[in-house]
Order: structure tokens, then C-alpha cells, then sequence
């Protein structure tokens, strides 16, 4: 398994859209706040620390920079197929299992590095910015990251079993945007009809995601909640990867 | 006792309502050359697909360096090196990141072998060049460093030299006698080029419709291709009637533009020219000619098709 998980990192490391995504996040975590705060204007506003990463550098984060990680689908994985290296790949003498669960590990690092950018260099730009008088509490910030890493490595299950399936970058990349951008409201819409659907829909990634920026509320919170809110990422992780890797085991290879 | 390294029993293949594969036994003996013949959507691909491990087949069961359950084929695949349908190359990266990609899969140690395979195909001066960039014979000769990469006991090659200039085809032809005679791996090839195989190949498959028509040697296919002697008169008539007189035998063919075949005595040519000569006839041309795997190939199939 080491080798595979090596091998997979060599290529995402040479992945062109894995860099020009991370650059991407990169120049825009550095500009915005720059423009947003003004640090070397007269009239400099400086909005509380919690606020402007909740509300700005989150919920972009939570909105437009998790559809992201579906481009490096399409370029790290489903392009795998369209190439035809995924055929020495297959027929190198791994079990496929192995060589599911690698790809699926490389590329939740990959999406995770992806999602992590914005809260990590828009913070600390913003932070520099404005002689470090906006900060949220570290507690609140590291509980976002971890579950923000954990809610991004589910999700990237999902979407390499996207992937495996769809075999082809450009469809793959196209129908898991719409797809992440719809879900939310489609399964709103199924929840209210179907009622015994709304608990699993309540608790899927797909809604809670959005949750995350709530998790400082005290007393919203209780022990069952978080135990949910820790648990659901990491089931659908599972589930989808031991899906993802069923499918791919089974799968005629062309 | 012949030494197999792949044995194919019963391989059947079938997609939807199209049987692709019926019943095949293919046998490739240990330090063969195997040119595996066949029209498009005949059933090679599918063969090596299987053998491959990239599809299950329908029924049928296969033996890999003598290793049959699931578990044991998987095993025996990474003693095996691929190029199937084209070479595999991860087109942003140069021919080394493309090896050491492939390096790193197979669980090599060591960089050096980079380095050395590079050099074995000749594409050790490619640098910074990136794979999109090749050529198709540049691809198709990185396509071969990969399959060689981890010493190989056993290369499937598809289409291997499509794409080649002749200096390229002659390469790649040294290169796999090279590999089969110094160190002794097992290849299988599928080609359209038959003249190539021709000169290549111990051994032959024919496939058809999914079915193995023929398993042969280089040795039997010899025997097995129509010898006859070429021969061009200046009056064909007189010829084909001492044909008859002297040597009693209907076994010729008087083509269009007046050559004829003669298919009996073409081991003894000398004693047909003089019998010819002898009775007066010139001769314009006069040659001892053989089959070649093209004709045996489209003879075997059944005429010229256009699959």
C-alpha cells in the first residue's frame, strides 16, 4: 500500500490543476482581504475577528471553494481512464481495493490542502493586513479546520466514486458541480415530502456542511450533536470508499 | 516438457448480445516470440484485456507462469510488463516523471533503472520535453520503457511499432530479438504489420470473429505456406503443355499477364528450366517463390475482409 499511496502522491504532486487551483486560492486568500479591509486606507474597518472568518473567509469556503476539489476529480482521477494509464495501473498486479483506497487517500489530501487555503492564508493575510487585530478565537478556528479537513475527505469520496463511474474528466468535473451545487435544495425539497428520508437528509454531508460556522455557539451544541457532527463525515467517507472500491474492483477497464 | 507462461482455457468474452470471445486456448510457450494475428475487433485486444486482468472473463479460465485462482494471477501480473491499446503516458510529465510514476507503482527501488531503460529505447536526451509533446514513435518508445521497467519475464505488447518510421520499426524489431534471445523474455505481439511479425515471431495465433483459428509455429507456417516456381516465357501455351508432357502434372496456374505458377517441383527448379529450355522456350523470368504470412493470414480467414 505504501508504494501506491507514493506513487499516487508523485502525480499529484506533477497534477497541473491541483497547483493552478492551489495558486488560484492563493492570490485570491492574499487580494481579498486586501481590498475588503483597506489596512493602508484612512477610514480602515476592521471587522471582528470571529465575524470576518465566519463570514466571509467560511462561508466562501462552505459555498464556492468545496465545488473545487471536483475539478481535481477530473484531472487526478476520472482522467486516469480517458489517458489510458489507469489500464498499467489496473493490470500492474495490485489488488484493486489497494489501488482504490490510495487514489482516494492522495486525492482527499489534495482536496483538503485545496479547502484548507482559504482559511488558513486569508486568515493570516488579513491578519497581517491589519496588525493581527483579526483573529477569531483559536478554539473556534481549529475546530472549523479539523471538521472542515474531515466534511472535505468525505466529500471527496463521494467524488471519486463520481469519477470512478463517470471515466471522463469533462463529465465528470461538469456533473459533480451541478451536482454539489443542486443537492442541498433537492434534498431540502425530498426531505419535506418524503418524511422518513429527513432524519438521513438532515444528518448527510451535503446539509450539515453548512453547519460548521454555527459550532462556537455554545449551548447549540450538545454532546450528541458533535458526536453526530464527527461521525456523519467519517460513515460517508467509509461508505463511499468502500463503494467507490467495490464498483472499481468490478470494473471492465478500457 | 514445454514450459508455458500463459494458458488460456475456454476464454470466452461476451458484451451484450456480442460474443467477443469464444472458447479461446491460447498457449505461449516460455521464451517465444507470440505474433497474435487478427483483423480489427477480432478478438486480440479483448484477449489481452483479459490476461491483463482489466475484465472478467464470461467463462473460461486462464493460467499465468502456471497460476489460475484470482489471487495468484494478480500476483503473477506484476512479473509482467504492458503496452495495451497504445502506450500509457501521463502526457504533463517528461519521459523520466512518467517512469518514476510508474517506478514508484511497481514498487522498485533505486532510480538508476530509470536512467537505463531510458537509454535501452533511446530516449535518454529527451530532458524537459514533456510526453505530449513526443512523437507517436517517441510515445510509442516510452510506451515500451514502462513495459520494461522492473525487468519483465513477460511482455504483452499491442500494436507496438504503430506509428514507427522504418529506422523506428527496425529499432524496436532488434530491441524485442534483443530481449527475447539475451534475456530470455516471453513476448506476445499483436501486430497489423504481419511482414514485421513475419520476422519477428517463433510462434503464431490467428484470431477471427473471436475465435483462434490456429495456433502454429514460425517452423510449421513454413511448411504450411504454398511454395511454387515463378515462371514467365515468351510463349505460355507451349509452356503449360511441356508442363503436362514432361512432368505429367495439371499443378500450375497460368496467370492474366501470361507468369506461371507452378506449385509441383518447386523444390527442383533447375530440372523445370531445362525441360524448357529444351524445348526451345526463353525465359523471361523464373523464380522460386513462397507465401508469405500475409497470404497464409488472408488465406486462412477466408479472402480479403474489411472488418
Amino acid at each position: 500500500m505504501g508504494n501506491l499511496v507514493k506513487t499516487e502522491w508523485y502525480k499529484l504532486r506533477k497534477d497541473r490543476s491541483f497547483w493552478v487551483l492551489i495558486l488560484f486560492l492563493l492570490a485570491f486568500a492574499v487580494l481579498y482581504p486586501l481590498d475588503l479591509l483597506h489596512p493602508f486606507g484612512e477610514n480602515t474597518k476592521l471587522p471582528n475577528g470571529n465575524d470576518f472568518y465566519r463570514g466571509d473567509i467560511l462561508s466562501i469556503n462552505t459555498q464556492i471553494v468545496h465545488l473545487l476539489p471536483a475539478i481535481l476529480a477530473g484531472f487526478f482521477i476520472a482522467s486516469e481512464y480517458s489517458m489510458g494509464t489507469m489500464k498499467s495501473i489496473a493490470s500492474s498486479g495490485h489488488s484493486r481495493i489497494r489501488l482504490y483506497f490510495a487514489k482516494l487517500t492522495v486525492f482527499s489530501i489534495g482536496s483538503i490542502i485545496i479547502l484548507l487555503i482559504l482559511p488558513i492564508f486569508m486568515m493570516g493575510a488579513s491578519a497581517v493586513y491589519s496588525g493581527f487585530n483579526v483573529m477569531p478565537q483559536w478554539s473556534f478556528f481549529f475546530q472549523t479546520i479539523g471538521l472542515l479537513a474531515l466534511y472535505e475527505a468525505a466529500f471527496a469520496s463521494f467524488m471519486a466514486l463520481c469519477s470512478t463511474i463517470l471515466n471522463d474528466s469533462g463529465k465528470a468535473i461538469g456533473f459533480l458541480i451541478l451536482f454539489l451545487a443542486l443537492i442541498p435544495s433537492l434534498l431540502e425539497f425530498i426531505g419535506a415530502k418524503v418524511t422518513f428520508l429527513e432524519p438521513f437528509i438532515t444528518h448527510s454531508i451535503f446539509m450539515t456542511e453548512g453547519s460548521i460556522l454555527t459550532i462556537d455557539q455554545i449551548g447549540h451544541w450538545d454532546g450528541n450533536d458533535i458526536f453526530t457532527f464527527i461521525a456523519v463525515p467519517i460513515i460517508t467517507f467509509l461508505v463511499f470508499g468502500i463503494l467507490g472500491s467495490l464498483i472499481f474492483r468490478k470494473k471492465e477497464i478500457k | 516438457m514445454v514450459e508455458y507462461v500463459l494458458q488460456t482455457h475456454h476464454l470466452s468474452k461476451k458484451y451484450q448480445n456480442k460474443m467477443a470471445l469464444n472458447k479461446v486456448n491460447v498457449s505461449i510457450k516460455k521464451g517465444s516470440i507470440y505474433g497474435f494475428i487478427g483483423q480489427n475487433g477480432a478478438g486480440k485486444s479483448t484477449t489481452i484485456r483479459l490476461v491483463c486482468g482489466l475484465g472478467n472473463p464470461t467463462t473460461g479460465t486462464m493460467e499465468l507462469f502456471g497460476k489460475s485462482t484470482e489471487r495468484e494471477l494478480n500476483k503473477a501480473r506484476k512479473r509482467i510488463g504492458t503496452i495495451i491499446e497504445g502506450p500509457a503516458l501521463y502526457p504533463n510529465m517528461t519521459a523520466a516523471e512518467n517512469l518514476e510514476a510508474h517506478r514508484l507503482l511497481k514498487g522498485i527501488p533505486g532510480k538508476e533503472c530509470i536512467e537505463k531503460t531510458l537509454t535501452l529505447v533511446g530516449l535518454r536526451d529527451t530532458g524537459k520535453k514533456k510526453a505530449k509533446n513526443f512523437s507517436l514513435g517517441m510515445k510509442q518508445r516510452l510506451g515500451l520503457a514502462i513495459a520494461l521497467l522492473g525487468d519483465p519475464e513477460f511482455l504483452i505488447l499491442d500494436e507496438p511499432i504503430n506509428g514507427l518510421d522504418p529506422m523506428g520499426v527496425v529499432e524496436i524489431r532488434e530491441l524485442l530479438k534483443k530481449l527475447n534471445q539475451e534475456y530470455g523474455i516471453t513476448i506476445l505481439i499483436s501486430s497489423h504489420i504481419l511482414s514485421e511479425l513475419h520476422l519477428l515471431a517463433t510462434d503464431y495465433g490467428i484470431i477471427h470473429n473471436g475465435e483462434l483459428l490456429e495456433q502454429l509455429s514460425a517452423k510449421e507456417l513454413h511448411e504450411k505456406c504454398q511454395h511454387y516456381l515463378h515462371i514467365k516465357v515468351d510463349d505460355p501455351n507451349k509452356a503449360a503443355t511441356v508442363l503436362e508432357s514432361q512432368f505429367g502434372s495439371a499443378d500450375y496456374e497460368v496467370m492474366p499477364d501470361g507468369a506461371i505458377k507452378l506449385f509441383a517441383h518447386a523444390e527442383s527448379p533447375g530440372i523445370v528450366s531445362k525441360a524448357l529450355t529444351d524445348e526451345g522456350l526463353i525465359i523471361e523470368e523464373f523464380m522460386p517463390m513462397g507465401e508469405d504470412l500475409e497470404t497464409y493470414f488472408t488465406k486462412r480467414i477466408g479472402g480479403v475482409q474489411h472488418g
